[in-house]
């Protein structure tokens, strides 16, 4: 009780220490309030202050660029300024002439052989195509070491690529690529006839297209009119020589009992030296052709 | 119908799930669509199978029969068989290889036949000029075990045959031989490559795992691929680590190519070596024996993985990375 009364100042009683805790806590209470309404005030000032900052570098930046191109615009229709003018057409002038030759580049593969340099060497692209249309194109990535290696390729397994550069990458590497060429082109091209002949002409075969995975032996037996008339004959072609798209051996037969007339025998013989002289697609449509004539004929 | 066919026929159709019947049915093509409708799939499998082994009697099924759907549905489930791959040699200087599909099928039957009475040989084409072979296995007293196959998927005018043994040894020269003959190869080799994956030991064997090349006309150049890294643009933040980071994709870039790598679930290492330590070991005579084997349900992809994830230096060992290019996953290490 004493203490109590020595802690008041001014003598008179204000009510203990209770109360006086409690005035200290007001006291408290009112200066937080007073520093969080500052906080707060600088806290919104200085957001305002970012705002300000960026607006005024966005405005910097519309200056500037409305000064660019203000600055074009007199240059485009005041043609007295020649600086720029000799600048921007100059990098357009480059711009066109780089579109021009990468499209070169990229024709270049019609021609058959084309390549493009890599960090190990290049990677050479065949394109292989047969009577004017584009077929599969194939790849050989050479590292160009002394000795010359194949990175990778993805030439088919059957064809002899280990055989062609061991004869010819190291000495001649033309002669490898040409030699390679050869082999792959001839390769689309009986493929390409074989493919044809299954799509195209399916009526005419009697059984499936017997064939391998290098096109070079093909089995069929066949009608030369579909629709029953004819006699079946087998035919029998062996691609001997793998550079070649046209066949090097060829057996027509008969499977029958009877012996043939003559006129179907003339036939055979024929079809043998057709099969032999012209490719095999175009030798079914010679026969869908005539097929339409004798029709023709029926009707005159 | 032979009461063993029956057996052997049911016992096929037991293997294959529900929902594979139709196709795989409909794939051998032995039962007509007409007999197919009246068969009610919705029943319990062992009622759909009764009833289609009746309808097998019927068109009087014989073991060829039954031995291609055997060989449907292995195709389909190739998977479930280990393959090995063999590899064939001609002579120097060979003329122009003129494989006739029906003489190698009639070859390969006459080469086992001749040297095992007991033997069922049978044949099914695939694509890209492949033929699926199926053997079953009897003795000079015994007839052949239908259920214990060897399958053999060849692709033709290329000297590799890939094959799913399941046999006694005593009968894998004589494979090797009917496949030589057949195949107008001179030697057979088995090679160290094995998997459960078929497609990707022909794409191993074949080189085809890699099919990205430069070209001109390649609309994303190879330059601009993303290495993953530069995720976090923000200037602030630098990565200690970065140059090491790039340095180490660039590394697994090289080795192992942009291209998803074959499938295959092991290695193994057969150390044959002395110890080089400075230790006792090292006095030993005898050269220490050790078996290592790396499996994984992908074990190149995880291995393409290693350096980048920090649990592994980059480059790898060699003999880690050599596995598709040397065409094997079996390896015998021995001192020089």
């Amino acid at each position: 009780m004493e203490q109590a009364n020595t802690l008041c100042h001014d003598g008179k009683s204000k009510g203990g220490v209770l109360a006086y805790l409690e005035r200290l806590e007001t006291g408290v209470n009112r200066s937080g309030k007073q520093r969080e309404e500052l906080q707060s005030a600088q806290a919104v000032g200085n957001a305002l202050a970012t705002k300000i900052r960026k607006l005024r570098c966005l405005r910097d930046k519309l200056r500037a660029e409305v000064k660019q191109r203000q600055a074009r615009v007199k240059a485009s229709t005041t043609s007295v300024d020649p600086d720029q003018t000799v600048e921007i057409s100059e990098q357009e002038v480059l711009e066109r002439k780089q579109k021009n030759v990468k499209a070169i580049l990229q024709a270049y593969r019609f021609t058959g052989l084309s390549g493009k340099l890599t960090s190990r060497g290049v990677c050479v692209c065949i394109n292989t195509a047969f009577e004017g249309n584009l077929l599969d194109s194939y790849f050989v990535d050479l590292v160009i070491k002394k000795p010359l290696q194949i990175y990778h390729h993805s030439v088919p397994v059957f064809i002899p690529l280990e055989d062609i550069a061991a004869k010819y990458l190291q000495t001649d590497i033309q002669h490898f690529l040409f030699s390679l060429c050869e082999y792959l082109n001839a390769y689309s091209g009986r493929k390409y006839q074989a493919d044809q002949l299954q799509s195209d002409f399916a009526a005419f075969l009697a059984g499936p297209l017997q064939r391998n995975s290098l096109c070079n032996l093909l089995s069929f037996t066949y009608k030369v009119d579909p629709r029953g008339q004819a006699f079946p004959f087998c035919a029998r072609l062996l691609y001997k020589d793998l550079t070649v798209t046209l066949p090097t051996d060829v057996t027509v037969t008969y499977q029958g009992t009877e012996v043939l007339s003559t006129s179907w025998e003339e036939q055979r013989a024929a079809h043998e030296i057709l099969f032999c002289t012209k490719p095999l697609h175009q030798v079914f449509a010679s026969f869908a052709k005539k097929g339409e004539t004798l029709d023709m004929s029926l009707f005159s | 119908m032979d009461e063993t066919i029956a057996e052997f026929i049911k016992r096929t159709i037991l293997k294959i799930p529900m929902t594979e019947m139709t196709t795989i049915l409909k794939a051998w093509d032995f039962l007509s669509e007409n007999q197919l409708q009246t068969v009610n799939f919705r029943q319990r499998k062992e009622s759909v199978v009764q009833h289609l082994v009746e309808l097998c009697e019927e068109n009087n099924a014989s073991l060829n029969d039954a031995a291609l759907l055997d060989i449907i549905y292995t195709q389909l489930h190739r998977h479930r068989k280990i393959w090995d791959v063999f590899q064939m040699s001609k002579g120097p200087g060979e003329d122009v290889d003129l494989f006739d599909m029906k003489q190698f099928k009639s070859s390969f039957k006459k080469v086992l036949q001749r040297a095992l009475k007991n033997v069922t040989v049978s044949f099914r084409d695939a694509e890209e000029n492949a033929v699926w072979i199926r053997i079953a296995w009897g003795t000079q007293y015994t007839k052949p075990n239908q259920y214990r196959p060897t399958y053999v998927v060849y692709y033709s005018q290329t000297p590799y045959a890939f094959t799913s043994l399941s046999t006694l040894k005593s009968n894998i020269p004589l494979l090797g031989q009917a496949l030589t003959i057949a195949s107008k190869h001179h030697e057979i080799v088995k090679m160290d490559l094995r998997s459960r994956y078929l497609d990707s030991l022909k794409a191993i064997v074949f080189k085809q795992y890699n099919q990205n090349f430069e070209t001109h006309n390649s609309t994303t150049p190879l330059q601009e691929r993303s290495l993953g890294l530069h995720v976090n643009m923000d200037s602030r933040i630098i990565h200690e680590n970065a140059m090491e980071k790039e340095r180490v994709q660039r590394v697994t870039q090289e080795t192992f190519g942009d291209h998803p790598q074959p499938q295959l679930e092991f290695a193994q290492y057969k150390l044959e070596t002395k110890f080089r330590n400075g230790s006792i070991l090292a006095e030993r005579e005898e050269p220490l024996r050790c078996l290592i084997k790396f499996s994984s349900p992908h074990l190149l992809e995880a291995l393409k993985s290693l350096a980048p994830a920090g649990i592994a230096d980059a480059p790898l060992s060699p003999l880690l990375t050599c596995i598709p290019n040397k065409k094997m996953n079996y390896f015998k290490i021995r001192d020089k």
